[in-house]
């Protein structure tokens, strides 16, 4: 204790007096002995001299006679950063390379982790969210589709996993009676909807336990949004009416502000209201169960309890979805599942850039600290230890490591804003990526780890340091460590490796992006104008209404001028699937109950396909006559119709709707057309069924208007005709199609624009290294190229001579790359369309690409090389 | 019969035993650091051969601990030094510490002594 008050009081003091003491008596110490000698009878330089060799190493005698009075890892601590940042400054040039080289690696590193730890990482802001299970069924082939209410009641009942559990299904409605007609978009929900989802009452309450009951009242909860928004926040909302599809509903309250995981709910109904009446458990809405697991319970064990339910339901009330089971998705699971494999590839690609970006700077360090090791070897002589030369190489690289963190943060913040402004729709939760703690422990953790790499390398490189090999040698050879040359031999040969992969993977996808726009769509896309309606059922009760409000409609958007031709479909192309159902083929084997193969769905009028420009390959398409008592006919398209009769014509054959356990029509087939695919531009068309309008009508259908003149000119007379039909009908969209059409590859562009970003890092990278490690290998040479050229040597045998050993890295370089690109094709084979992963085409032009770079980056030390002045550089050594 | 080592070969401080001794030299009276060395390596026989870099830090920890203050002096042949003295805490120390040692020494000494 006495000891550190002493040393407290020696520090706030300052030193410099216990220095001038150490130093005087030190002084004083010598002359006693010199005087000592002197007696003794020496001239006085033999008798200093001898003072001298016998007192030892008086400045290291110093230093650790100080080193007593300081706190002392702390302190040494901070001289080793104070003396890291003099080295640093005395060669700015390395340091600005290595620092921008970290800047890259660490910010595209950042930036990137910063967006799977908002997509990934971060769990949904519920409480108990790792539990919260989104529960459909499945049949054992099709999963997750909607539970139906009996069921969900059963479950909800007889289940013990959860803590708790509410039903909730997607819907919309049109509001009237305030001012425009508003297409709303609202949630029907169970009660304990609210407490799985942590809401809250704004205004009024929450839906209770009575109104999951059949009978419940009409009422509605207002969203927060749509309260600000459409109501003017009105404080006395609760109470007033609204008229959603034309029927009256009292309001109960506002729901305050929720996360954005169920979209922002214009209203809230109850579900009991809605489906309360339902008697028969094979009745679908498209309800889906919200529930949150008991803690330390697994999920297999709740599906085990759910399936439990429903065996025993199929024993009491059999009937033909016996076999259905339930099927639990983790709620977080939902958001990630379609980006997941797109951000993992890209962490992956910029986590090899890093890892270039370590080498390049390894490869930097260790070509200095070759050229060190006599600023080494000098240091250790006048009494350095080796751990002290160790803290010292280490607190430069980490040092420097540090302010490439920094600027990596930087660069990160200005790429996330970048991001968020370029993209704001193909990643989930892109809104709240922010750097926030974790992502900021990441980036120091590869910051520490880059910095003790960098600090490192060279340590192992000199660890047999032998200081007077090192003092004999003369400055400029002692640069030759073959050692350190090997290794950087081997950084460059691993980095042009490493590039080839991330070519070739963004090659890949580059391809695919081009396939998948110039892929054969089907139709014509151009001077497209599509027009989503939906009628509200209060308006439109029977079908005939709906009939005869679109033929009403289409032939009079016919009239107007540059329209070429309108037709109506359900579900346009790429618009990301509109549901699939089961079928079979009479005539055909039975499928198993499990076997049931499914299809996708589509309702068009007669002149759809032919607005589209859709290809009729055999029979006919719809006609006005396919309408009412007609028989019941359907048209295929050409996957459906070569998945069964691949050597005959479709037409003529049968399907029948829902297959042999489910109850519905047997179609005709009386047509083929071509392929359109309804996931999207970059997913294989799957088989589709037609039906037709006339005879089974929907209200909410597409209207897609051929136009001679550019569409955008029509929308706002499409709009005024609309209103001029139904003032009280809202549009849903109305835009030109080729503009929907483009952003459906919004995500695959935006994922092969950044793979394509890391591959053009990573060359450059690569060509920094390789024109390091050239243009160095180049320079501790320069004598002997003077030799060579001074006894005849051509130039040109010169630039053959660099350019060989460039054309050997390159060579074992990308050997190495392309056995890495095999490997990493299978990461990325999900992600490709309409190429084939293994391209050997896409292999070799990635190749040669990496190639191109490589002579580029060894054409400036070739250069330097050539102009190697044989007599002055001679004469100068 | 044992392998003895070379009388010549001076012996290394064990942990704490320079303080000490340190401390003995300067009961005799205020000495400089060459001084102290050179009684060290007297008394020793040169046994112990006192080395400056392991001698000042020593003192250091001794003027640290309030064993031994320090004070500019000019010596009998008219020469500037740096004189250390004991304190009463150090010559406290010196007693707790010389008892402890003799202990040591002993306790080592029966031990390490050839049997009958």
């Amino acid at each position: 204790m006495r000891e550190w008050w002493a040393k407290v009081r020696a520090a706030l003091r300052g030193r410099r007096g216990l220095n001038d003491d150490l130093h005087e008596e030190i002084e004083a110490h010598l002359d006693l002995v010199i005087q000592e000698n002197i007696a003794q009878g020496m001239t006085p330089e033999a008798a200093r001299t001898l003072a001298l060799r016998d007192f030892g190493n008086a400045a290291l005698t110093r230093e650790r006679a100080q080193g007593a009075w300081s706190f002392t890892s702390l302190e040494l601590l901070l001289q080793e950063f104070r003396l890291a940042v003099r080295a640093i400054l005395r060669s700015p040039g390395f340091s600005l390379v290595v620092i921008a080289t970290l800047t890259l690696g660490i910010g595209a590193n950042t930036a990137i982790f910063s967006v799977i730890d908002a997509v990934l990482l971060r769990p949904l802001p519920y409480p108990g969210a790792d539990r919260l299970l989104r529960i459909g069924e499945t049949n054992q082939k099709v999963h997750g589709f909607s539970v139906s209410w009996l069921n969900y009641r059963h479950w909800s009942q007889e289940s013990h996993s959860f803590e708790e559990m509410a039903a909730f299904e997607g819907t919309r409605k049109t509001l009237t009676g305030q001012g425009e007609a508003l297409a709303a978009r609202g949630i029907v929900v169970t009660s304990r909807f609210f407490s799985l989802t942590g809401a809250r009452p704004e205004l009024g309450r929450l839906f209770n336990e009575t109104e999951d009951q059949n009978g419940a009242p009409d009422v509605v909860l207002l969203g927060h949004e749509f309260w600000m928004e459409r109501m003017g926040s009105n404080p006395n909302v609760v109470g007033a009416t609204l008229v959603l599809d034309g029927k009256p509903y009292q309001v109960a309250g506002v729901v305050a502000p929720t996360y954005d995981f169920f979209g922002k709910p214009d209203f809230y109904m109850s579900l009991g209201q809605v489906h309360g009446a339902e008697i028969k458990r094979s009745a679908h809405g498209s309800i889906r169960v919200l529930a949150r697991l008991k803690p330390n319970l697994s999920m297999a064990a709740a599906k085990a309890d759910l399936d439990a339910v429903m065996q025993h339901l199929a024993q009491v009330d059999p009937g033909s979805e016996d076999e259905h089971r339930a099927y639990p998705v983790p709620l977080a699971e939902l958001s990630r599942q379609q980006i997941r494999s797109t951000l993992l590839l890209l962490m992956g690609a910029v986590g090899l850039v890093l890892a270039i970006a370590c080498a390049n700077v390894a490869g930097l360090v260790l070509a200095r600290s070759t050229t060190r090791t006599r600023e080494m070897a000098i240091r250790s002589a006048i009494g350095a230890s080796r751990l002290r030369l160790i803290r010292q190489l280490l607190a430069e690289g980490l040092v420097l490591s540090t302010l490439g963190g920094i600027g990596g943060i930087a660069l990160a913040y200005w790429c996330l804003r970048a991001l968020i402004a370029l993209e704001p729709q193909s990643i989930p939760r892109l809104s709240e990526i922010t750097l926030n703690l974790p992502v900021l422990a990441f980036a120091a953790a590869i910051t520490l780890l880059t910095g003790l790499l960098l600090g490192l390398t060279p340590v192992l490189i000199t660890r047999k340091l032998d200081v007077v090999f090192a003092l004999k040698e003369s400055p400029t050879s002692s640069g030759r460590s073959s050692v350190g040359q090997g290794l950087r031999n081997l950084l460059v040969v691993g980095e042009i490796g490493v590039t080839l992969v991330l070519v070739f993977a963004s090659a890949l996808l580059i391809r695919s992006l081009i396939a998948a726009q110039n892929a054969p769509l089907g139709f014509a896309p151009d001077h497209l104008l599509a027009l989503h309606l939906n009628l509200p059922e209060g308006s439109y009760k029977s079908e005939a209404a709906i009939v005869n409000f679109y033929d009403r409609l289409a032939s009079d958007l016919r009239t107007l001028p540059g329209v070429v031709a309108v037709g109506a479909t359900s579900c346009p192309p790429s618009s990301g699937g509109c549901g699939d159902w089961f079928y079979s083929i009479p005539g055909l084997p039975t499928p198993g109950q499990s076997d049931v193969p499914v299809a996708f769905y589509n309702v068009v009028d007669p002149s759809y396909f032919s607005t589209m420009k859709m290809t009729l390959r055999e029979g006919r398409g719809f006609t006005d006559t396919d309408r009412g008592s007609a028989p019941p006919v359907a048209v295929v398209n050409d996957a459906f119709a070569r998945k069964w009769w691949p050597k005959e014509s479709a037409v003529g054959h049968q399907i029948k709707f829902g297959g042999p356990y489910i109850d519905g029509p047997t179609y005709q087939i009386v047509g083929v057309v071509g392929n359109v695919s309804q996931l999207g531009l970059d997913a294989q068309a799957e088989p589709e069924i037609f039906r037709p309008f006339l005879r089974e009508p929907s209200a909410a259908m597409a209207v897609m208007i051929r136009t001679s003149i550019d569409p955008d000119q029509l929308t706002s007379l499409v709009r005024s005709h609309v209103a001029e039909a139904d003032k009280n009908l809202p549009i849903q969209r109305l835009r030109v199609f080729e503009r929907t059409l483009g952003a459906t590859l919004a995500r695959r562009r935006f994922s092969t624009l950044l793979l394509a970003l890391f591959a053009g890092l990573a060359m450059v990278l690569a060509a920094v290294g390789v024109y390091g490690l050239l243009g160095y290998w180049v320079s501790v040479r320069e004598k002997d190229i003077a030799i060579r050229l001074a006894l005849g040597a051509q130039q040109s045998a010169v630039v053959r001579w660099v350019g060989s050993r460039a054309m050997n890295l390159a060579a074992a370089g990308v050997t190495t790359g392309i056995v890495g690109a095999w490997g990493a094709t299978r990461l990325v084979e999900s992600l490709v369309f309409g190429v084939s992963p293994m391209s050997p085409g896409t292999m070799t032009t990635a190749a040669f690409v990496v190639l191109g770079v490589t002579a580029l980056a060894a054409a400036l030390p070739a250069w330097r090389a050539m102009r190697v002045d044989p007599a002055r550089k001679l004469h100068d050594s | 019969m044992s392998t003895v080592e070379d009388p010549r070969e001076p012996l290394e401080f064990l942990q704490g035993t320079l303080e000490v001794l340190i401390l003995r030299s300067l009961q005799l009276g205020p000495n400089h650091a060459y001084g102290i060395g050179q009684f060290l390596e007297r008394q020793s026989d040169s046994q112990f051969l006192v080395d400056n870099g392991s001698l000042y830090p020593a003192l250091q920890r001794l003027l640290q601990r309030g064993w031994i203050a320090a004070q500019w002096k000019t010596s009998p042949n008219a020469r500037r030094a740096r004189y250390y003295r004991l304190t009463p805490l150090g010559r406290k120390q010196l007693v707790a510490a010389t008892s402890k040692w003799q202990r040591f020494v002993e306790a080592m000494g029966r031990i390490l002594a050839p049997e009958g």
